[in-house]
């Protein structure tokens, strides 16, 4: 596809026949008009179709961009000529006369003018700002094919016709008409001339020179944007370049080589070079100066019928039989080697020079390299030997060479290099001081040399090597299509082989640890042994990469400069207004060549990286330098934190008190939620705090908050409820006060104060209840008194019979005095060093303050040195990613025209599996098996994996069979899905062993029944195998996320009871357990704790049987009557545990006889609490705990950091972004 | 005339080869076909008897013979052997100045690529002239290097000239299987009508027909063609392999199946892929550990 002097495709459109196309002068625009009669306007950056403009009938032949107004004009064979809003996407208006086909319509650079070209044989001039026709040119006798203006000289158009004749016409005239006129004189005789002129024909427009020289009709031509210089297509299937003067014009040259109709031409906007294209399916490039032909690409199928250039940068358009291609002629990216802190690089003069990154200094030219390769083609890489001081520089001309070369010590201008030596290859590089290697593609060798440029060694690389980088002293990494190989040079052989895509360009860190492939839209970050860090997916092209000291990767895409931390947690950086090559970071200046091959220094602000660094190596220094030091802590931060769920850390960065409001009450943080709402003082804000001051006991707040909105009715009953009686008295007070009756017998009732209710009653004449609540209370006196009042006699009233008088509830517990006791919230090391910097301390300080951390952070920090293991860091940031989870986004439009054919082999279904989603499972059916542990360790922290070994293997086992295909082979292996209608690639998914239906149909029913049969270590397996298949697996809705959620719970739970159980009955016989208290002691407790996991019903009976039975036997009474008690409160479920409550009536009425305990134990039936699963102690409520993050398991705080005992996975107390079971 | 045509006299030989009826090659009766078929006949009956286990016999039935197909036989023999290294080596003689003996070619691709030498053997493969043989092991050697587009490229390709051959079905199918979606019913078809009816049944079909039927979602279906094809062969390596899969994807248990195809094929690929699988997750896990241990 490619031809071998690189035309660079970057972008195709599929359409019918393009027959106009033009390039917008500022956005990565492309207007492309159709024989089908359609507009198309395509980003051809993004490959996207912006918008179809569909008004004219029949095809479209011409269309341009204004230079400057959002507008644009296109004509067809309608005969009309229209100009569009591209704003508005409306059409504006239409330009009505021509008489036939329309072929081309072009703005002018300056005037308000059109020119248009029409098969009536006519060329005109129209003004779009009055809408008016200006001047019909007439002259050619066949179809007008082209007609331009002159894009520097106002006065010029040129046209091409079928009479096979170009004219250049002279439009002063109409120029010095229309605009300004300078007197009123020179206006009237204007208006005397055109009168004149025009009834003798046109003075406005005359031909100026007729060209003849084609043998056939001319297609096209164009102007010289500088030189007096004029290019033609024709049919004849010639290109002639003509030259003229003021007087007279001359054919220069004829170009041949187009074997059917040349369709189009153009030079070059900055080279030498004429750009042709015809109906023989070729483009073609000549050099303008001696008329050869210097490339042609070739397309299959399609006719080309028109090309255009870019008015700006180096990019060219063609449109053919089936669309449009854009392209560019050479690579823009220069050569370029850094090497501590000089920055080599070859100009687009072929000049070697270099840059000192410290002090900011270009060097004069070095060496001058015009004689490299052929001259329209500039030299590939540049590899920089600082040994020697010598460079190497490869070209791709005369199919692939190299040089190598001496640099002098100091600039001395453009001298040719007296010395070098060179050879043929696709790629050389340096790989030691006196040693390079040469890639040959074609004959797939690898060449060791020396620097005398013999062969020392040389070798087959794997196949469909298309590229060497250095790979680590003695290394190499070889790119394939389809994956990177790292090579050991002595060996000979491959160390280390990685599966990635395309890769075009390795980057190294500065400290060698890792490096960055970079393809056209993915980096895959490695480490030296090619081990997989993390990788990321970009729609934008990549263009280059360089490594900031700290290890923060910086990229470049066509538009931004971005960052990628090492666990794939990107961001951008800054905006691009053109495309760059980054070489260099340093502090806030970012060093990078741009496309003319200058450097030049982008200041970025790298405060949102280092910070996001900081936080995943923990460095709370940092962190806290940057907060103190930087101003720009944005929006971006905070909302960065609040995601990864860290609100509390966000609070610390947040003035804006609504925010601070939002922050804290996410957090629970009540103290800056209450100062907050004061400050605000909104009843909206005073409600929301009530209710999570409600959620978290902490009924002052709740009562300040009741206050300030006025809610008497949830005083009160607050009051009531802390037995503040005091209060409570107040309220009926302010309710008698405010005369509202309601609220007044609400609190007398609450109060239990009957008089004052009765007394209520009367004043609002409401008798016949006052008398009935003073009948109701024995008040005979009060009855009497209403009867008089009311002139009745008791006989007259029908009354209902009273119940006992309702008395309130005395409070026992002054809880009014304080706060329920709250959950301590556990600080994290951040907050308290924050506190700590608040009370001004100072930074040594705060870092004893929070040395768990730091020490922390800093045994990583020196594990990572001494092993450059980059799995520590994927560790420690755990749950701070934001990128881990999404699944790359699918590139569309773009057509690869590079990598389209490429041998080798590809990567299969199981690959992409990894690749369409984000879930463990479905890593783990496709064999990659270390990303699903890395998903797994970041979700929900799991750390042990042995137990999921099992899981994992059936899940992979599951998707793959063997399909007996030729004798003699081995089987084809096939991809089961769970996707079984979908046959697109990007959506496949493995099919999933025992999914959530299945494990929750058979697998708990088989625990239940353990657990009723009292097997209970198969009990325990069954359920912790319920747990390992749920943790890798997914399911297909929300919903069912939420119900798996259910049975991981209740797993847990089944685990945790049935272990308690079974660490009792391991204490020993029960001889040995009388004989010793302690164990009696624990194994009472045991037995106790056992009825604590929120297991079924009826299980919990079996449970709370063995403990009453446990208590009894140990003359436990009193805990032995809770117990019944609970059994007989639970009832018989079925029918079936009947036995169990006889028994517990039974034993109840034993026990309340005596109601006391032989063994003090810890249990207290009352208090809430939950069971540590590693201790089987309790947990009070109160008491801070670490959990399981992905069973929900509670343990005492020394347990943190520990292998959890219910899932036997994940560490106890890792926070993770939560097990992911659905995308 | 292409006797292996409809109207050919190798035909019937032909299809069995391929629908894997190899007893039926062995037995088939050669003695009515003309004589320039003679040799072709004979080299499908060698290959079946290979397929079926013979490979020592089939050896020992060529040595000594001086027809290049003869020689790319006794180098499939070797290579279902298990000697490798001097299979490759025949074919490499034979192929040294290339070859327009298509027996040559597709046994001698069979050989390099069960030797793990695809580009060699694709480019063996690749002198072929219209054989469809040559097209459907081509087709194989894409699948097996995940190339499925060119996989695609080479059956449309075949289509067009040999509608409705068995082969190309076959291919088609085995594409197919790997295209998924609407793909997976037609390749069912396929499998199914050449499973179900007597005279074009093999075991080979009906593990085909099951591992459709897997595809496909339909575990109980494809359990019943299982049963048919150990009926037939209990000791047929890929139904054993396929029975396992089948009962991971239903849950249960495949120990038995597993200890079953150690015994009859202990180098199959799953196993192979297994054991790789187990060791990588040993390997990966160990990266992981607690912070503190209880």
């Amino acid at each position: 596809m490619q031809s071998a002097s690189g035309m660079l495709t970057k972008f195709e459109s599929k359409s019918s026949r393009a027959k106009g196309i033009a390039f917008h002068p500022k956005r990565p625009w492309i207007l492309v008009s159709l024989h089908s009669s359609t507009i198309q306007l395509w980003d051809y950056r993004m490959g996207t179709l912006i918008d179809r403009f569909e008004e004219h009938d029949g095809p479209v032949r011409g269309v341009d961009f204004h230079k400057t107004q959002p507008l644009f004009v296109s004509g067809g064979d309608d005969y009309k000529i229209k100009v569009w809003s591209y704003q508005t996407r409306r059409c504006l208006f239409t330009l009505n006369g021509h008489l036939d086909y329309i072929r081309t319509v072009f703005f002018h650079n300056e005037l308000p003018w059109i020119v248009s070209a029409s098969d009536d044989q006519t060329i005109r001039i129209w003004n779009w700002q009055n809408r008016s026709l200006l001047c019909t040119m007439t002259g050619h006798n066949h179809y007008v094919m082209c007609a331009q203006f002159h894009p520097k000289d106002a006065d010029l158009v040129v046209s091409a016709s079928l009479d096979q004749t170009v004219r250049v016409w002279d439009i002063s005239g109409l120029r010095k008409k229309h605009s300004a006129p300078a007197s009123i004189y020179e206006s009237q005789m204007n208006q005397a001339n055109q009168q004149q002129a025009d009834m003798f024909g046109n003075t406005d427009a005359v031909v100026k020179f007729v060209l003849e020289g084609h043998d056939r009709g001319v297609n096209w031509v164009s102007f010289h944007p500088t030189m007096p210089l004029i290019v033609s297509a024709g049919d004849d299937r010639l290109i002639k370049l003509w030259r003229m003067s003021e007087t007279k014009a001359w054919e220069v040259d004829t170009c041949r080589g187009h074997f059917q109709n040349a369709s189009g031409c153009l030079f070059h906007p900055h080279q030498d070079l004429i750009l042709s294209a015809g109906e023989d399916k070729t483009i073609r490039v000549w050099d303008l100066n001696k008329r050869t032909a210097v490339h042609t690409f070739k397309r299959e199928n399609d006719r080309f019928w028109v090309i255009a250039a870019h008015p700006e940068i180096n990019l060219f358009a063609a449109g053919h039989d089936n669309g449009v291609m854009v392209f560019k002629l050479e690579r823009e990216r220069p050569a370029s080697a850094v090497y501590q802190n000089q920055l080599f690089y070859i100009t687009k003069e072929k000049h070697v020079k270099s840059y000192d990154l410290q002090k900011n200094v270009e060097s004069p030219t070095l060496l001058s390299l015009k004689k490299l390769g052929s001259p329209w083609v500039p030299p590939r890489t540049l590899s920089y030997n600082p040994a020697e001081r010598s460079i190497l520089v490869t070209s791709p001309a005369d199919g692939g060479s190299y040089e190598l070369i001496n640099l002098p010590r100091d600039g001395t201008g453009a001298i040719e290099p007296t010395e070098s030596k060179r050879g043929s290859g696709n790629s050389a590089i340096f790989v030691a001081r006196n040693r390079f290697a040469v890639l040959n593609t074609a004959a797939q060798t690898i060449d060791i040399k020396d620097l005398q440029n013999n062969v020392t060694r040389s070798f087959k690389p794997p196949l469909g090597t298309s590229d060497i980088y250095f790979g680590g002293t003695g290394n190499l990494l070889i790119i394939t299509p389809t994956a990177v190989h790292l090579y050991d040079v002595q060996q000979k052989k491959t160390t280390a082989e990685l599966a990635v895509n395309g890769v075009k360009y390795v980057v190294w860190s500065n400290d060698g640890l890792y490096a960055a492939l970079l393809s056209k839209h993915n980096v895959t970050i490695v480490t030296k042994t090619l081990e997989q860090v993390s990788s990321l997916h970009e729609t934008i092209r990549i263009k280059s990469a360089t490594w900031d000291d700290a290890g923060v990767l910086l990229y470049s895409t066509l538009n931004h400069v971005k960052y990628t931390l090492l666990n794939g947690d990107n961001g951008i950086v800054r905006t691009l207004d053109q495309t760059v090559y980054l070489v260099r970071v340093k502090g806030r200046n970012v060093y990078c060549l741009d496309r003319a091959a200058k450097p030049r220094i982008l200041q970025i602000d790298p405060t949102e990286y280092r910070f996001k660094l900081a936080l995943v190596k923990r460095n709370y220094e940092e962190m806290l330098h940057i907060i103190q030091n930087s101003s720009l802590v944005g929006q971006s931060i905070i909302s960065y934190l609040q995601k990864k769920g860290y609100p509390e850390i966000a609070l610390q960065f947040v003035q804006d008190p609504t925010t601070r409001f939002e922050l804290a009450i996410e957090c629970g943080n009540l103290e800056v939620a209450v100062e907050m709402a004061k400050q605000l003082d909104r009843p909206k804000l005073w409600t929301r705090l009530s209710a999570e001051a409600l959620a978290h006991g902490n009924h002052s707040i709740v009562e300040m908050c009741y206050q300030k909105l006025k809610h008497f009715d949830k005083l009160s009953f607050l009051y009531l409820t802390t037995g503040d009686e005091a209060k409570l008295t107040r309220m009926a007070k302010i309710a008698e006060h405010r005369g509202d009756f309601g609220s007044r017998f609400q609190n007398a009732l609450y109060l239990g104060e009957v008089e004052d209710r009765i007394q209520m009653f009367k004043e609002i004449d409401l008798y016949p209840l006052a008398y009935a609540t003073a009948k109701a209370h024995g008040l005979e006196e009060e009855c009497q008194s209403i009867l008089e009042a009311s002139g009745l006699t008791e006989d007259q009233l029908n009354l209902p019979t009273f119940g006992e008088p309702l008395t309130p509830p005395k409070p026992i517990v002054p809880t009014y005095k304080a706060n329920w006791p709250t959950k301590a919230t556990s600080q994290s090391f951040f907050e308290k060093a924050l506190l700590g910097q608040m009370e001004g301390l100072s930074l040594e300080d705060e870092s004893t303050a929070v040395n768990g951390a730091g020490v922390e952070a800093e045994e990583d920090g020196v594990k990572r040195d001494l092993l450059g293991d980059a799995d520590e860091e994927e560790e420690d940031a755990g749950g701070w990613d934001m990128g881990d989870d999404v699944v790359p986004e699918v590139e569309e439009g773009l057509v690869d025209v590079s990598t389209a054919d490429a041998g080798g082999a590809g990567s299969s279904e199981a690959d992409l599996w990894a690749r369409n989603s984000p879930l463990a499972v479905d890593h783990a059916a496709g064999g990659s098996f270390e990303s699903a542990m890395q998903l797994l360790n970041r979700q929900v922290g799991a750390v042990n994996f042995a137990p999921l070994k099992a899981r994992f293997l059936e899940v992979y086992q599951a998707s793959k069979t063997y399909l007996p295909a030729s004798a003699g082979l081995p089987p084809l292996v096939n991809y089961v899905r769970r996707t079984v209608e979908e046959s697109d690639l990007r959506k496949v998914l493995p099919v999933i062993p025992r999914d959530l239906e299945y494990l929750a149909e058979h697998d708990l029913h088989r625990g239940y029944k353990c657990m009723k049969t009292n097997k209970l270590e198969e009990g325990v397996t069954i359920f912790k195998n319920i747990l390992h298949s749920l943790l890798v697996n997914a399911v297909d809705s929300e919903d069912e996320v939420a119900e798996a959620k259910k049975v991981i719970t209740a797993a847990a739970e089944y685990t945790l009871a049935m272990s308690i159980e079974l660490e009792r009955r391991s204490l020993g016989t029960p001889d040995a357990i009388l004989a010793n208290p302690e164990l009696l002691k624990r194994n009472l407790e045991l037995a106790a704790y056992f009825t604590i996991p929120k297991i079924e019903v009826a299980h919990r009976q079996l449970a709370l049987s063995n403990a009453m039975t446990q208590s009894m036997r140990s003359k436990n009474y009193s805990s032995a009557l809770s117990f019944a008690n609970r059994i007989i409160s639970n009832g018989d479920a079925g029918g079936a545990l009947a036995k169990l409550v006889e028994a517990a009536r039974r034993n109840k009425a034993t026990c309340e006889r005596n109601p006391h305990d032989a063994v003090e134990i810890e249990f207290d039936q009352f208090a809430e609490f939950e069971i540590c699963a590693a201790s089987y102690t309790p947990i009070y409520s109160g008491t801070s705990y670490e959990e399981c993050a992905f069973d929900g398991s509670k343990y005492h705080t020394k347990y943190k950091g520990t292998v959890c005992k219910v899932c036997e996975v994940c560490e106890v107390g890792k926070h993770g972004s939560g097990l992911k079971l659905f995308a | 005339m292409d006797p292996y045509s409809a109207e050919g006299e190798l035909i019937n030989i032909h299809n069995h080869f391929h629908q894997g009826q190899y007893q039926e090659v062995v037995d088939y009766d050669v003695s009515t076909l003309s004589p320039e078929n003679e040799l072709p006949a004979r080299v499908l009956q060698l290959r079946a008897r290979i397929a079926l286990g013979q490979a020592e016999d089939a050896l020992a039935d060529v040595t000594g013979e001086k027809e290049p197909e003869l020689q790319a036989i006794a180098a499939l023999a070797e290579q279902a052997l298990g000697n490798s290294d001097k299979a490759v080596g025949i074919i490499e003689k034979l192929t040294e100045a290339g070859t327009d003996n298509t027996t040559v070619q597709v046994v001698g691709g069979t050989v390099l690529q069960a030797a793990g030498k695809s580009e060699e053997a694709l480019a063996l493969l690749s002198q072929h002239q219209g054989s469809l043989d040559a097209i459907a092991l081509i087709v194989q050697i894409h699948l097996q290097q995940n190339r499925n587009d060119l996989a695609v490229k080479e059956v449309t390709a075949a289509r067009r000239w040999a509608q409705d051959s068995l082969l190309v079905n076959l291919a088609e199918s085995w594409v197919g299987l790997r295209l998924g979606g609407e793909k997976y019913q037609q390749a069912f078809y396929v499998f199914e009508e050449l499973a179900q009816a007597p005279a074009t049944s093999s075991v080979r079909s009906l593990v085909s027909q099951a591992v459709a039927e897997l595809h496909l979602g339909r575990t109980e279906e494809a359990q019943a063609a299982l049963d048919q094809a150990l009926k037939k062969d209990p000791k047929f390596a890929e139904a054993i392999a396929n029975l396992l899969v089948l009962n991971v994807i239903a849950g249960k248990d495949g120990v038995e199946q597993k200890s079953l195809l150690e015994a009859t094929d202990a180098q199959h690929p799953l196993l192979v892929d297994l054991a790789e699988k187990s060791d990588l997750f040993d390997k990966a896990a160990s990266k992981y550990s607690a912070k503190a241990s209880a």
